[in-house]
């Protein structure tokens, strides 16, 4: 399909650019959004390949893990966290897009949300799994930890402690990725359907088939499906707000400078949300640009975007600031000191100014459109508010803790090869799941975007509720 | 022993007869079967007495002797003899697996030793603890005392007889030295020579007389490492003989130290903290120490006033302190004015406590500085009160300087064909520029008796494996003279000898046996015979002290014109820096560096592990543009070593302290290329200090493993101190009620006023001077693993108890206070509601527990402890154990194992062992002691029942020094801190 671009470019600078560009046919959406499926691009092969290779990486990251301990991490004595709570929480952060810009969004009757949201929830699925790695990991003894985290009736009548944010992260992380994994597979059925019936070879009409559960597309299956997804959203929605504000509790909950801090359950789900977006920018501007879904994904998504990653960004700022506020009002000098010294002046005092920079600053060129539209910035502001995302959480986990109350335990944080080789090893993981996903499901929701058109066509939702 | 009767046992050669002890009373050894309780099924093949043979010789008992001969005669071959051990019939009612016995017994270091109990479980030594009965040590011990069981159990250890390769067995060996010794005999042996230890063993001395008796022409030489004669020879020139010079501390009020760490090191440095940490209270009876020092040592950082200087500048100090005492001739006054004043005022303090004052000397300044301690107690007329002269303990084995040198002469000359070395590694210790190593290789038989091979078993043709003190009969003196009897507790865990035995040897007496030899010695010396000698012997085994033994007070008279004439020498001058030696904390003059213990035993100062930097202060530092960590060249007198270098606070400008006894060339992989060869640049003449060090600095960086990188308080209330007279004004007193009392929580206090026991612990500052005895009693007690440099610079050391060093004030010259931290045991404790699956749990007494089995290794709980006690086990640190090594561990402790986390107990197997007793007795728990308490020569750690209001712990708990560490967090700590009190000089302010 060529998109008359012509019609695109020629229009009031004041109006809204529509949200599906040059009224294709349902066929041209359907041809579209398959082909990357049914007729795949030798590039995917060598990106997955690349990732496969770094995909090996984790494997023997976790493997040396286990076999000889946490002592392969550079974790000690006081840093008793590192790189693997630093990427649990950046990936769970990461995880926010998704659920949000499908369930949010669909509850708020955003029509803009209908290209990128099967996009943005494979991502969230994805993320989430990596984060699932490593409280699993992170532990001394991972072959008990798998199972004594969870509540079940066992002949020696130990539970486990529920005053501990531990315990309420293992229900909210498995609760978010159960529900969040519900929730995509719904809103696949009937794309799944659609490719078992355009699938040329027996395996895929068979493999599609079986996923699709036998969507016909009757208006009985359409009645059902639209009550289930719209359920499974509503059910989401909280735990979009949960999920991360438990993972904050981890902290919160404890008593370390640094740590102790009422502000982290929104502060968390803003910054969350804005590296959730961030990497839904990173994954879909290479993406649309190989797959040519310019048409589909259109400027304005990209945009819309960028101005949440605005309101967020500002949202984290306002929480870097009352951190600070509260460390001089609170009068603690332990508080006092981790703030105004050991981060700004302190060993880790750069990785401090470059959470500053990528996550304050970064996002406030967004004010201007030139910024939200522009397709290479977008990019590399996308990944650096990612980097300022980890550094915030590295900043947050190793720099309390390896300060703390009595300067005779102070220490140092280096990382080992395990630890980098772990994190490395995930974003490939993450990255072979998401071609998976790109070369084997469709990325974008067809249904919804052939709903999307005829309600455009129709004029019933012109340019698509507001942005 | 219970179950045995007094067999006449055959008395064939290697079977010597065994007399046992009076029935329950378990005053002998035991083998390790019979402890466990393994030997009851062999035992009870004989019944009682069958085993006896009767007065006449029956048919059955013919062929009994010519069965047991024969089985018998090989068997000598592969053991050196040993008291025959005969297995319990019975068991006896008391001994039980697990059951804990204990042995008195004593351990030397460089001839002083001190008392001390080894608890025993199933057959092994376990623990051991100083012997309450002792006068020396007063139920504390060191941490060389405690790290002495990791060496019983080392699998390096030397093992077996060999000469020139080739193992001999112990008849073998009994033969060949008796052809060398019949050898000897016809020229009075003026070609054999013994260079021995210092000991002041009666045992031993006797031996050696009897071989001087056979061998008039023989070379008796005594050497040690870390032990020169310049106390001897001090008092030689005051006295005109040498004597031993004894301080008493408890009625001392000022105390001026010339370079003496007295609170640390060998000797009497237990009692010497005891009874110096007893008036560290605020009071009229607190006493006030000055001292002058290049290294900050234990005994300066435990200083009111620490007056650094270097080595060869005490010598000066010395004589403008003397001068103004009017004990000597002409008072010169000192260049730097404020050491000038400092001498006036610690002259007029010394001289305003006439008698109840004490000026004490360093082993390592030179005899003209002791000679003047000498003068200056005397013109206080200290002797008497603080200070008594006894007659030298080490008697024959008093160790020189010249020993060596000596020695290495006669080599030379080609007059020792057979030397025997009983010294502790001469070749890797001798003075630098002695080749022992080449002329040790000369001597045809060069016998080196040794626990280890070193450096010098390389060199010897002949290697003797030793026993471990564990293992052996013997006796030992304390610096004071009170006799222990050194006891086994264990059979030889390898083929080894005796020292005892050694000697014999050569007295072809070497089969007796080193028992025999032992009783038969006590008996002469007694006088007494059978039964009557029988049960004094068994009280001195029992007690661990042989009452009566102790040194008289000897009344020496001063020549003061000698010490003036002494005291005239000239400082030794020369252009460049002053290095400096020391003893090391951890493996003393190197014999310990196989000690992994010790290794990792943080230096108290700058809590370096594995290492000896050159210490320098950070003014000289600056001024040879050297950085820490930073290598540097050392040359002195033509020699080099290449050494890192490291700031400490309030070292002396422009000298470099080095430890000795790093940087082996040899031993096992825990000593070898650990730090830096300090005896390189040690010659005999500069033994301690020497002038004219160059220092170049080098391109390497080294990464030193520190447990502590940090020594500011920041400005927290952590390590309270407080001067003792603002204390006596009541200042302090409004700063500490802030660091105590209830404080708002959101936990509900839990009341633990129902309960039998409410544990607790008090930790005094004043009284705590860093000596890290109890560092390793926690270790020993707790099975707490090593981990090795590289990790402890990871900061994984795995200590349960930390001594923190703070220091405050100026860099060069700062104050400094120590804090032991162990687990606090809140009664609110962070680390409880974070551990998602209740591993630590509070004990409804109040203990904070931790549930190994349970642990899965989140390490929130260490996060979340604003003390960071815990301690994760990041690998598995043990690996595959020996097997022998496996008797080390503390069978009431779990081993825990990689992954999970650990942490100080309050020694709660302790607690359950006292209650167990307790119980069985129809009591409550009247006593129990934590491992650290125990240890603890300075009573600084004080552990107990807080709801007994008469308890120790609960009174101290009511101090007014009490406070909490970190007190505002409302963590209710039951570990309490009492604030130091310093008791600085006004006129030095």
């Amino acid at each position: 399909m060529t998109p008359p671009a012509a019609s695109a470019v020629h229009r009031d600078p004041l109006a809204e650019t529509p949200l599906i560009l040059g009224h294709p046919s349902d066929l041209q959406v359907n041809d579209a959004l398959l082909k990357p499926i049914l007729d795949p691009n030798r590039g995917w092969k060598v990106l997955a390949g690349l990732a496969a290779a770094g995909t090996g990486l984790l494997v023997l990251g976790i493997t040396v893990t286990l076999a000889r301990g946490i002592g392969m991490w550079g974790n000690n004595q006081p840093v008793g966290w590192g790189y693997g709570i630093i990427n649990f929480v950046w990936w769970i952060g990461i995880g926010h897009a998704g659920t949000l810009i499908s369930a949010i969004l669909l509850l708020f009757q955003q029509k803009w949300r209908t290209s990128i949201n099967r996009f943005a929830e494979a991502m969230t699925i994805f993320a989430v799994m990596q984060a699932g790695l490593f409280p699993l990991i992170h532990t001394g003894r991972p072959w008990l930890a798998i199972y004594w985290l969870f509540p079940y009736p066992n002949t020696m009548g130990i539970w486990p402690n529920f005053k501990s944010p531990l315990i309420w992260d293992v229900f909210a992380v498995s609760t978010y990725f159960t529900i969040s994994l519900l929730f995509w597979f719904i809103g696949l059925i009937p794309d799944l359907a659609a490719l078992r019936d355009s699938a040329t070879s027996r395996v895929q009409r068979m493999a599609y088939g079986v996923f699709a559960l036998g969507w016909r597309g009757s208006a009985r299956h359409w009645h059902h499906y639209k009550i289930a997804y719209l359920i499974l959203a509503a059910l989401s929605t909280p735990l979009v707000l949960s999920v991360h504000s438990i993972v904050s509790f981890d902290f919160a909950v404890s008593q370390l400078p640094g740590w102790h801090t009422t502000i982290f359950p929104p502060y968390f789900v803003a910054g969350a949300v804005l590296s959730g977006f961030a990497m839904v920018l990173t994954l879909m501007i290479p993406t649309r640009k190989a797959f040519r879904f310019e048409n589909l994904v259109t400027e304005r998504h990209l945009e819309n975007m960028a101005k949440v990653m605005l309101v967020t960004s500002m949202i984290v700022s306002y929480g870097y600031l009352l951190e600070n506020f509260m460390a001089w009002y609170g009068g603690s000098a332990y508080e006092a000191h981790l703030f105004f010294k050991t981060r700004l002046t302190g060993p880790y005092a750069p990785i401090y100014f470059m959470m500053i920079a990528f996550n304050v600053l970064v996002p406030q060129t967004f004010w201007w459109k030139r910024a939200r539209t522009s397709l290479t910035w977008l990019f590399i502001a996308s990944i650096l508010v990612n980097v300022g995302m980890w550094a915030e959480r590295f900043v947050i986990i190793v720099v309390s803790l390896h300060r703390d109350f009595l300067p005779s335990s102070w220490g140092m944080f280096f990382p080992t090869w395990v630890d980098w080789s772990i994190y490395i090893g995930t974003i490939s993981f993450f990255s072979l799941l998401f071609l998976l996903f790109l070369r084997f499901v469709p990325s974008v929701a067809i249904s919804e975007v052939k709903e999307l058109n005829h309600e455009m066509r129709h004029g019933q939702a012109g340019t698509g509720g507001h942005a | 022993m219970p179950s045995m009767k007094t067999l006449p046992i055959l008395q064939d050669h290697g079977q010597p007869q065994r007399l046992s002890g009076k029935p329950g009373q378990r005053s002998l050894w035991q083998s390790i079967q019979e402890l466990e309780g393994r030997s009851s099924g062999r035992a009870g093949e004989f019944a009682a007495g069958a085993a006896e043979v009767p007065p006449e010789l029956s048919r059955r008992s013919f062929l009994q002797i010519l069965g047991a001969s024969a089985a018998l005669a090989g068997l000598g071959a592969c053991q050196p003899p040993r008291e025959k051990i005969v297995p319990y019939v019975k068991d006896p009612k008391e001994d039980r697996p697990g059951k804990r016995f204990h042995y008195a017994t004593a351990l030397a270091l460089d001839g002083y030793a001190t008392g001390l109990v080894l608890a025993a479980s199933d057959g092994r030594p376990v623990k051991v603890e100083g012997n309450p009965l002792h006068p020396t040590n007063q139920g504390a011990s060191s941490a060389w005392d405690q790290a002495a069981l990791l060496d019983l159990y080392d699998p390096q250890r030397a093992k077996g007889i060999w000469r020139r390769g080739q193992p001999l067995s112990w008849r073998g060996f009994l033969a060949e030295v008796q052809k060398l010794a019949r050898a000897h005999d016809a020229d009075g042996g003026a070609k054999l020579a013994f260079l021995v230890a210092p000991d002041a063993s009666p045992l031993l001395a006797e031996l050696r007389r009897r071989l001087s008796t056979r061998f008039p022409r023989a070379r008796f030489l005594a050497w040690a490492p870390a032990t020169a004669d310049h106390a001897a020879e001090g008092a030689r020139i005051a006295f005109g003989r040498p004597v031993d010079m004894h301080l008493r501390l408890d009625p001392a009020r000022v105390l001026l130290s010339l370079d003496a760490d007295f609170l640390a090191g060998h000797g009497e440095s237990l009692r010497l903290t005891r009874e110096f940490a007893r008036h560290r209270e605020p009071g009229a009876e607190m006493n006030r120490l000055y001292v002058a020092e290049a290294a900050m040592t234990v005994t300066g950082a435990a200083a009111d006033h620490r007056l650094r200087m270097r080595p060869s500048e005490v010598a000066g100090f010395a004589r403008a302190v003397a001068a103004h005492l009017g004990a000597l001739p002409g008072a010169e006054a000192l260049e730097d004015p404020a050491r000038d004043r400092a001498a006036r005022v610690v002259a007029a303090d010394l001289a305003r406590n006439r008698g109840r004052s004490v000026v004490t000397a360093g082993e390592r300044q030179p005899a003209a500085v002791h000679a003047l301690a000498h003068a200056m107690n005397a013109a206080l007329g200290n002797v008497g009160t603080t200070v008594v002269y006894t007659k030298p303990v080490l008697g024959d084995a008093t160790p020189t300087a010249a020993a060596l040198a000596e020695l290495a002469k006669a080599i030379q000359a080609g007059q020792v064909d057979t030397l025997v070395v009983t010294a502790w590694n001469p070749v890797y210790a001798a003075p630098a520029g002695l080749d022992l190593g080449a002329l040790l290789a000369k001597v045809p038989n060069a016998i080196y008796h040794s626990l280890r091979d070193d450096e010098t078993s390389r060199r010897c043709s002949w290697r003797v494996a030793a026993s471990h003190p564990f293992e052996s009969w013997g006796d030992a003196r304390a610096r004071d003279g009170s006799v222990s009897l050194v006891q086994p507790v264990i059979a030889p865990l390898y083929e080894s000898v005796n020292a005892a035995d050694l000697f014999a040897a050569f007295l072809e007496q070497g089969d007796k046996g080193a028992f025999q030899h032992l009783r038969d010695y006590w008996q002469a010396r007694s006088g007494l015979q059978g039964q009557a000698f029988q049960a004094r012997w068994e009280g001195w085994l029992t007690r661990g002290l042989v009452p009566g033994t102790a040194e008289p007070a000897d009344g020496p008279a001063l020549n003061a014109a000698a010490v003036a004439a002494a005291a005239r020498s000239p400082a030794p001058k020369g252009e460049g820096l002053e290095l400096a030696l020391a003893p090391s904390y951890g493996v003393f003059d190197g014999r310990f560096a196989t000690n992994a213990w010790l290794q990792e035993l943080p230096d108290p100062i700058t809590k370096v592990t594995w290492d000896n930097p050159a210490y320098l202060s950070e003014a000289t530092a600056r001024r040879l543009g050297l950085a820490d960590g930073q290598v540097a060249t050392l040359t002195l007198q033509g020699r080099s070593v290449q050494a890192p270098v490291a700031v400490m606070p309030g070292h002396a400008d422009d000298c470099v302290t080095l430890a000795l006894g790093y940087g082996r060339s040899d031993g096992s992989a825990t000593s070898k290329g650990v730090g830096v060869d300090a005896y390189e640049l040690r010659t005999a003449p500069d033994a301690w200090f020497a002038v004219g060090l160059g220092v170049a600095p080098g391109k390497g960086k080294h990464k030193f493993a520190v447990t502590q990188g940090h020594l500011s308080m920041e400005g927290r209330p952590l390590a309270l101190d407080f001067d003792a007279q603002e204390w006596a004004h009541g200042h302090g007193g409004h700063e500490l009620e802030a660091q105590r009392g209830p404080v708002p929580s959101a936990q509900p206090p839990v009341d633990y006023s129902k309960e039998d026991y409410k544990w607790g612990m008090s930790v005094d500052l004043s009284r705590c001077t860093g000596c890290n005895a109890c560092v390793v009693a926690c270790q020993e007690e707790n099975n707490i693993p090593v981990v090795g440099a590289e990790q402890v610079a990871k900061g994984r050391n795995m200590a349960w108890l930390r001594i923190d060093r703070y220091f405050a004030g100026p860099a060069a010259d700062p104050q400094t206070v120590g804090q032991p931290v162990m687990c606090q045991h809140c009664e609110t404790a962070p680390c409880e509601y974070v551990c998602p699956v209740n591993a630590t749990v509070h004990s409804p007494e109040g203990l904070n527990e931790m549930v190994y089995n349970r642990c899965v290794g989140t390490r929130y709980c260490s996060n979340n402890c604003p003390y960071k006690v815990r301690r994760f086990n990041f690998l598995d640190w043990r690996g595959e154990v020996p097997a022998v090594q496996t008797m080390l561990f503390n069978p009431d402790v779990t081993v825990r194992s990689r992954g999970v986390m650990e942490k100080c107990t309050y020694c709660v197997q302790r607690i359950e062992r006292a209650r167990i007793d307790a119980r069985v007795a129809g009591k409550k728990i009247e006593f129990v002691q934590s491992a650290c308490q125990q240890a603890c020569p300075a009573e600084a750690i004080v552990f107990g029942n807080l709801n007994d209001k008469a308890s120790k712990v609960a009174r101290l708990q009511e101090d007014a020094r009490r406070y909490d560490l970190l007190h505002d967090l409302g963590t209710r700590p039951r570990t309490t801190y009492l604030a130091r009190i310093r008791n600085p000089n006004p006129d030095l302010a």
